[in-house]
């Protein structure tokens, strides 16, 4: 019949606007953000020894950090990422031996000023004497020679859980 | 009470003003009739800027989307916003430009849906002025809004605008045309141009039972007189633009904006009247007030205008003279002939 297919569009419309509405309303709601989100980045201190990998791996130079060598040990002072120049590749995550580096799943990093928007993850000032050195120097030293093989298989097994956890964290801020 | 709420109001000016006692009852009168005239500006600007509103609302739940919702409760300070904004902008006059006429036409274009609006009655006894050839004044001052639109398109000196321009007068002379026709029906079977004796007419039978041809034409029409969707080519952002409003910003695009939606109310408060029954409630639910069935009526229409726009694509230049031209007119035409032939019939049979 003529005209049926005018008939069929105002139904369509009609239904459409009794149906539920998609929009999230962004600042109080949410989606949620999928595993792998690439956000803001998260150093775990403890983990990082300053080796400057992530540095190194970064294509558009954005990391910068320095280091004081306190006793034996190279002592991270600061680690600084220019995040207005990242493009969220994720290589100087995948590049860390220690597992020190994460990203979260907060994508909001913006600033009002310009000068805020550098991401400083670490400014601390360097001991003047190693406290802990004893201890976990002679951990470290019979080490190194093992290194290449052994830490493969901790590695696998260590950063699941503290991984989760961060994440899980940075979720619940986000929402 | 509520029924009597207007003409009540009214009642209450005229005696208070004949209780003051030096003044003549001609000029009590007009006092009345410029306290009336007010109260449909009023009642124009105010539902204009809720017709905007409530456009974006539709269009944002026929695209399951939300819509303006940060101004005020819901969003229902956005337009009064808008507003605003635009008239805090500067009015830009192109350097080629008739200024006089100009800056004239979005001052006009809101005159002929409050000239049309001073005479519809809006509910029983609600209309402000009623006239003896109120059709008749109707459709003559309703077609005026062309000139306003050809003005704003001629004086731009831009040739967007006049393309635009030359195709709301093409668009509205050619649709006025079926409007006009499909109404001789209505017409013929009341025998009256009177708006009021029309609505007594629908008291028990609504004119769109018997005349729904005339309904589907005049609707038809009328949304091509307003340069809706889908006969939106006046302004045809894809194409043109924005047909004559292109030179224009600030209030004077306001202006223009929302003189669309003062005379789509009044097309559809036309189709109220003419095929709905006007104020009359339907089902003998007398306890409404007359004017809110007016309202009621009037606001479905509206959404019907709406939903349109929302569903339909714009159609071609030479679609839409073909489909006025071949379809609508010999339409009107054949319905005011079955009219005739039937109304004939009825007084043969003798009812």
């Amino acid at each position: 019949m003529f005209g049926k297919g005018l008939v069929k569009g105002l139904q369509i419309t009609w239904k459409e606007f009794w149906a539920p509405k998609l929009t999230v309303q962004y600042p109080e709601k949410q989606h949620t953000v999928p595993e792998r989100f690439h956000g803001k980045f998260v150093l775990d201190v403890d983990k990082c020894i300053a080796c400057g990998l992530c540095a190194n791996a970064c294509p558009n130079r954005v990391i910068s950090l320095n280091k004081q060598k306190v006793g034996k040990k190279q002592y991270l002072t600061d680690y600084q990422m220019n995040i207005q120049y990242c493009l969220f590749c994720g290589l100087c995550v995948e590049s860390c031996n220690k597992d020190a580096l994460h990203f979260t799943k907060d994508f909001n990093m913006n600033q009002y000023f310009y000068k805020n928007i550098p991401l400083v993850l670490v400014r601390r000032e360097a001991p003047a004497e190693p406290l802990e050195e004893p201890a976990m120097g002679g951990e470290d030293q019979p080490k190194p020679k093992l290194k290449p093989q052994a830490p493969k298989e901790e590695k696998v097994a260590k950063p699941a859980a503290p991984a989760a956890e961060s994440e899980a964290a940075a979720g619940k801020e986000g929402q | 009470m509520l029924e009597n709420l207007f003409v009540g109001t009214a009642d209450w000016l005229r005696s208070l003003l004949g209780g003051i006692g030096f003044l003549p009852t001609e000029i009590a009168e007009s006092i009345v009739l410029l306290v009336k005239l007010v109260a449909v500006l009023v009642f124009i600007l105010v539902n204009a800027l809720w017709l905007v509103y409530m456009e974006r609302k539709v269009a944002a739940f026929m695209q399951a989307r939300i819509g303006p919702n940060r101004v005020g409760p819901w969003g229902l300070l956005q337009t009064t916003c808008d507003i605003g904004k635009l008239i805090s902008k500067e009015i830009i006059i192109p350097k080629k430009a008739d200024k006089v006429v100009f800056l004239l036409a979005p001052v006009l274009i809101f005159l002929p849906p409050l000239m049309v609006f001073a005479v519809l009655p809006l509910g029983k006894n609600m209309a402000a002025l009623d006239l003896n050839i109120g059709v008749f004044y109707l459709l003559a001052i309703a077609s005026l809004s062309t000139l306003f639109f050809f003005m704003g398109g001629w004086a731009s000196n831009s040739k967007y605008s006049l393309l635009g321009a030359m195709r709301t007068v093409a668009q509205m002379v050619s649709y006025e045309l079926p409007l006009v026709l499909s109404l001789l029906g209505v017409i013929m079977i009341v025998g009256s141009l009177n708006l009021s004796d029309i609505i007594a007419a629908q008291e028990h039978t609504w004119l769109i039972f018997t005349q729904p041809i005339a309904f589907l034409i005049f609707f038809i029409a009328a949304v091509a007189e307003t340069n809706r969707c889908p006969f939106d080519l006046v302004e045809g952002e894809s194409e043109i633009i924005n047909g004559p409003y292109t030179e224009y910003g600030g209030m004077g695009f306001a202006m223009f904006f929302l003189a669309e939606y003062a005379n789509i109310m009044v097309v559809c408060a036309m189709a109220t009247i003419m095929f709905l029954g006007g104020w009359h409630a339907p089902f003998g639910l007398t306890f409404i007030p007359s004017w809110v069935w007016f309202f009621i009526k009037m606001y479905v229409l509206i959404f019907i205008v709406m939903q349109f726009r929302w569903t339909y694509p714009r159609i071609r230049i030479d679609q839409l003279m073909g489909f006025g031209w071949k379809v609508l007119v010999p339409l009107s035409l054949a319905n005011i002939f079955v009219t005739g032939i039937g109304m004939y019939i009825y007084r043969a049979i003798g009812w």
